[in-house]
């Protein structure tokens, strides 16, 4: 069972992924801050983070960085409202890029698409 | 004593002297005046003066001396008043010449009235004239302008109007400008492209003539070993006057001038007249020529300051376009969230909720509603980020291709197909390759939603002078004008064209780019969306 790591400031939409995800088969557990994600995803437990950019004072995009940095195999998808950021090349970090929906299907597959890439590449 | 002449008779009859000619009649009343004009050179005069020798008249000896240094003064005097008629007749026509190039700032016009003065009788009397005058950059002195007749028939014939015309200088000036100027300049243009000289070029008789500011005139020149025989030459004769025109210390230019048909003599005199005249015309050449350069950037000003304006109005526009795009992007973020909160947990308990449950259908309208509202704001978001293009060259083709590549599914599911017209040599135009991806897809999905099934979409790629454009053409059912105006207003709803901002989006999008987005209803049938994209060759 793939364990994922949710990072989003607003606890309803953290309520809502963790429902989701579970029910799709994953373990999820959430955090609501940038310091709460590093203490979390230190451990390596985790095979996918689904960031947001705009976390309440901080940039997702800083911590996708320190990620990457400390982490290098754990692949992130960036899951935004905003869509301008595809376009911004410090976001091609990302493994992903999902813009936020109610339909969670889109995000489902990407998903999906990044924890093969991740096990055919081990 | 019965004289043959008639000197001794105070008063005679007009059938007395035979040397009396029509328009005289007054001489025979006049004794003295007839002795003085007549009887000194009458030969009857004269058999009388030998008679009075014969006949030993004391004074018949002297009267001879006396007849002929009378007629040496009074040749004399002939001359001296002829040089005096045409130096006053050259004063006139001066003075003529110098009101005219005092008072024009047009070149041409000071052109006509240096060309027409050198080669008019009533002037210079020279046959042929040719300007040269200093490029901008300084660097030649090129051939300009030539005027005269080409060969002696023509000579003739202009020479023939030009006497029987009672035209003065400024008359014939500006006739001259009027039919001939722009003909002349092309008369002798094969002489006068042979005539750039560089200006460096020292020992060229035409800088000689420039640096001695005076005339040189010219003969002998195809047997001249000092001269370029070239020259002699090119213009076909080998007397020529060169007249340096010169503007305090600036070299404008010089005139050739020489007598090609007739060969009459080129004096002292024709120099010195040219050599007077050569100054005003330099002068008036120069101050016509930096008016017209005055003029020349008067216009380039104007256009500046138009473009200016233009440019303040688009930044002013761009500011609130910005302002406006801030507003909607930030409303638009702070919806999507809560949006996406309901619409999921919709979800959610959609699929947690039995088939007959009453509430699955609340549920269902829960998560269409929020859909809907999803891309409302997606189109609201691309509508804000389109205020910020990032132009680069693309290749349109490519772009075409890649877009109908994408919507293929959509074209297949729809039951449509679409038949495609791309020229094959396009320019590369700076564009948003996303945005103007952007426009193909929202006018291919307009067509879409209009058209039945089976119906063709043709898609054309062209050139039209500077400008590439996408052409998209349907069968749909033609727009009325109140849809097709419908179209290029944001938001605006229509039953037959749906909702949303797509074409609206695509004619900002375009501005953006300073090209421009337009629909028609075609003559065949059918509406047709084009876009028209500006090929600049520099950055914009």
């Amino acid at each position: 069972m793939a364990k994922l790591l949710v990072v989003d400031d607003e606890a309803n939409i953290r309520l809502l992924y963790a429902q989701e995800l579970t029910d799709e088969g994953y373990e999820v557990v959430t955090a609501a801050s940038a310091l709460e994600a590093v203490e979390k995803f230190r451990d390596g437990s985790f095979d996918l983070v689904i960031l947001d950019i705009k976390l309440k004072n901080e940039s997702g995009i800083d911590l996708l960085q320190r990620i990457v940095k400390e982490r290098h195999a754990l692949p992130v998808i960036l899951c935004t409202a905003f869509s301008c950021y595809k376009d911004d090349f410090s976001a091609w970090l990302a493994d992903g890029y999902v813009v936020k929906s109610s339909d969670m299907q889109e995000l489902k597959d990407e998903i999906q698409r990044v924890l093969a890439k991740k096990n055919r590449a081990a | 004593m019965d004289w043959e002449c008639c000197w001794s008779y105070g008063e005679i009859s007009p059938e007395q002297c035979p040397y009396i000619g029509e328009g005289e009649e007054d001489l025979c009343q006049s004794h003295r005046r007839r002795v003085v004009e007549k009887c000194v050179d009458c030969p009857r005069f004269k058999n009388d003066l030998a008679r009075m020798k014969e006949m030993g008249f004391p004074l018949a000896d002297v009267i001879p001396y006396i007849l002929s240094e009378f007629q040496e003064h009074k040749a004399q005097m002939g001359t001296v008043l002829g040089f005096l008629n045409s130096k006053n007749r050259e004063f006139r026509f001066l003075r003529e010449v110098g009101l005219v190039l005092q008072t024009s700032l047009n070149l041409d016009e000071v052109l006509s009235v240096a060309m027409t003065a050198i080669t008019a009788g009533k002037g210079f009397g020279m046959n042929r004239a040719f300007l040269l005058m200093t490029d901008k950059e300084r660097q030649n002195i090129k051939g300009y302008l030539g005027v005269g007749p080409k060969d002696y028939e023509e000579a003739w014939r202009t020479w023939d109007d030009i006497g029987r015309s009672k035209f003065t200088l400024k008359e014939m000036a500006k006739n001259f400008q009027k039919t001939k100027l722009s003909s002349e300049k092309v008369k002798f243009h094969d002489i006068l492209e042979q005539l750039t000289v560089p200006l460096s070029d020292q020992g060229h008789i035409f800088n000689r003539a420039l640096k001695g500011k005076k005339p040189i005139l010219v003969e002998n020149a195809l047997n001249n070993p000092e001269l370029d025989r070239g020259l002699a030459r090119i213009l076909g004769v080998d007397t020529f006057l060169i007249m340096p025109l010169i503007s305090r210390n600036r070299r404008i230019g010089i005139i050739i001038a020489d007598n090609c048909i007739t060969h009459k003599p080129i004096t002292l005199q024709d120099m010195q007249s040219l050599e007077t005249f050569a100054f005003p015309v330099a002068f008036a050449l120069e101050r016509a020529s930096l008016y017209e350069r005055l003029q020349e950037e008067v216009e380039k000003q104007k256009l500046a300051n138009l473009k200016l304006r233009e440019q303040q109005t688009l930044i002013v526009k761009m500011e609130k376009m910005a302002l406006v795009g801030k507003i909607t992007s930030s409303i638009a973020h702070s919806i999507r969230n809560p949006l996406m909160v309901i619409g999921g947990f919709a979800r959610t308990l959609l699929k947690g909720t039995a088939e007959k449950d009453e509430r699955r259908a609340h549920l269902e309208l829960i998560v269409r509603e929020t859909k809907q509202l999803e891309e409302v704001l997606a189109e609201v978001l691309s509508y804000s980020e389109s205020l910020h293009p990032v132009l680069d060259l693309w290749d349109v083709n490519e772009l075409v291709v890649n877009s109908l590549d994408e919507l293929a599914p959509a074209l297949e599911e729809a039951g449509m197909h679409a038949v495609r017209h791309l020229s094959p040599e396009l320019p590369m135009v700076r564009m948003d390759y996303k945005q103007i991806d952007y426009c193909v897809r929202a006018i291919v999905s307009t067509s879409l939603s209009a058209m039945e099934r089976g119906g063709t979409l043709k898609v054309e790629t062209l050139t039209e002078g500077d400008e590439v454009l996408i052409r998209i053409s349907d069968d749909a059912p033609p727009l009325s004008e109140s849809a097709l105006e419908a179209l290029t207003t944001p938001f605006f709803v229509t039953q037959q064209m749906g909702e949303g901002v797509g074409l609206s989006l695509c004619k900002t999008i375009l501005e953006r780019h300073g090209s421009n987005f337009s629909v028609a209803t075609r003559p065949e049938g059918g509406n047709s969306y084009t876009i028209t994209l500006a090929i600049r060759k520099e950055n914009p």
